[in-house]
């Protein structure tokens, strides 16, 4: 009976780690494909407003954080293509908002 | 309390009524009563001349730069290109007309037919395109010393940009103003924050000229642009616009596209009456 437990017990975690090991790059992967979604929606609405910043991805920037974001991503880095997504999606959001607060915009004399 | 309240609001949004939709003439004096009040000792005229207007000391510089300047070479290469025929036998004053001098007084102007803001450097490359010929860049070299010969032919003439009585010219006008005070990038600052309400200040070694007069001594050489890499000093006044914008960190607009021949449309507009002094030196 020992042997039976230990035996299936084994099993089980072979299967288990056979499992879960190529789950995470799938996971992170994922991941990165919405957020790249969502930020390029994003950067779509602040363009459509004129309210792009400079950073985000034209194509004179030092930073470049969408296109800069896409290469690590090919290069598999994740964690890196996450953190420049979620700075690209932040300050595409902040450039519709931005727009949108100066609609109005007048001379003030 | 309430009344009051109400009073205050009514009045707010009166104000802030009139002055969305006051006219282009109304616009043109209140700009120009808020720089002669900022600077009362600044002729009118002298506004031209940019940050030289409001700074002794650089002014001292600009004019010992002045004495031989650096863009002399460009208005000769610009002579050249307006004299040297296209491989049709036609030249540039075939779409211009045979006086070089008035050809940058025309400039911006409403187009009624195409319903848009017509600019010099647009009406370059349609000539070219129509010869045959291939369009220059539109920021610097060819276009850019072109720019400076036909600017230079034009001093001493008065900017005189007309709006017409146009829903669409008007409506390209209010796009120009709303572009000049919107604010924008992640520095959250607007072309006025810069020209207007801090004009005559100090950024880093730089002071801030004021906006009336921009548009007059354009295109520009410029010290920085003549760097390794840059250029060779020329640029034009829609290259400016996006070396402003960058600098602001919002995304620039393509040189002529609509966004800065609108800006050109107002921001000319409101130098009307200031004579053209192009090409002009700044650092």
């Amino acid at each position: 009976m020992k042997k039976l437990i230990t035996a299936l017990g084994l099993a089980l975690l072979i299967a288990g780690c056979n499992a879960t090991t190529p789950q995470k790059p799938t996971s992170m992967k994922a991941q990165y494909e919405a957020a790249l979604a969502e930020t390029q929606a994003a950067v779509k609405k602040a363009a459509s407003v004129g309210g792009e910043w400079r950073d985000i991805r034209w194509k004179k920037s030092k930073k470049k954080y969408l296109p800069s974001a896409v290469k690590a991503a090919e290069a598999g880095d994740y964690a890196k293509a996450l953190k420049l997504l979620d700075i690209a999606k932040f300050q595409a959001e902040a450039g519709y908002k931005q727009a949108m607060a100066q609609k109005n915009a007048g001379p003030r004399f | 309390m309430k009344k009051t309240l109400t009073l205050l609001l009514s009045a707010g949004l009166v104000a802030t009524a009139t002055q969305a939709f006051s006219s282009p003439k109304e616009d043109l004096q209140h700009f120009r009563a808020y720089f002669e009040q900022r600077f009362p000792g600044v002729q009118l005229n002298d506004f031209s001349n940019g940050p030289y207007a409001l700074d002794a000391s650089k002014r001292l510089q600009w004019e010992s730069m002045e004495e031989f300047p650096p863009y002399e070479e460009y208005v000769d290469k610009g002579r050249e290109i307006w004299e040297t025929p296209f491989k049709n036998g036609k030249s540039f004053a075939s779409c211009f007309g045979k006086d070089p001098s008035k050809v940058r007084v025309k400039y911006p102007h409403w187009d009624s037919k195409t319903q848009q803001v017509v600019t010099l450097e647009g009406d370059i490359n349609k000539c070219l395109k129509a010869n045959g010929e291939k369009p220059f860049g539109w920021k610097k070299g060819k276009i850019a010393h072109l720019g400076a010969y036909l600017g230079y032919e034009a001093r001493g003439q008065k900017t005189n940009v007309v709006i017409p009585n146009d829903p669409k010219a008007l409506e390209a006008y209010e796009e120009g103003k709303h572009f000049f005070y919107a604010k924008r990038g992640q520095l959250n600052m607007a072309c006025a924050d810069c020209h207007v309400y801090y004009s005559g200040q100090r950024i880093r070694g730089n002071t801030l000229s004021a906006a009336l007069g921009h548009t007059t001594h354009f295109p520009v050489f410029r010290a920085k642009w003549a760097k390794k890499g840059k250029g060779d000093g020329l640029g034009t006044l829609h290259r400016r616009y996006g070396g402003c914008n960058k600098q602001v960190r919002a995304r620039p607009f393509k040189a002529q596209g609509k966004e800065y021949r609108n800006l050109e449309f107002f921001h000319t507009y409101m130098s009307n009456g200031l004579e053209i002094n192009a090409p002009g030196y700044r650092e």
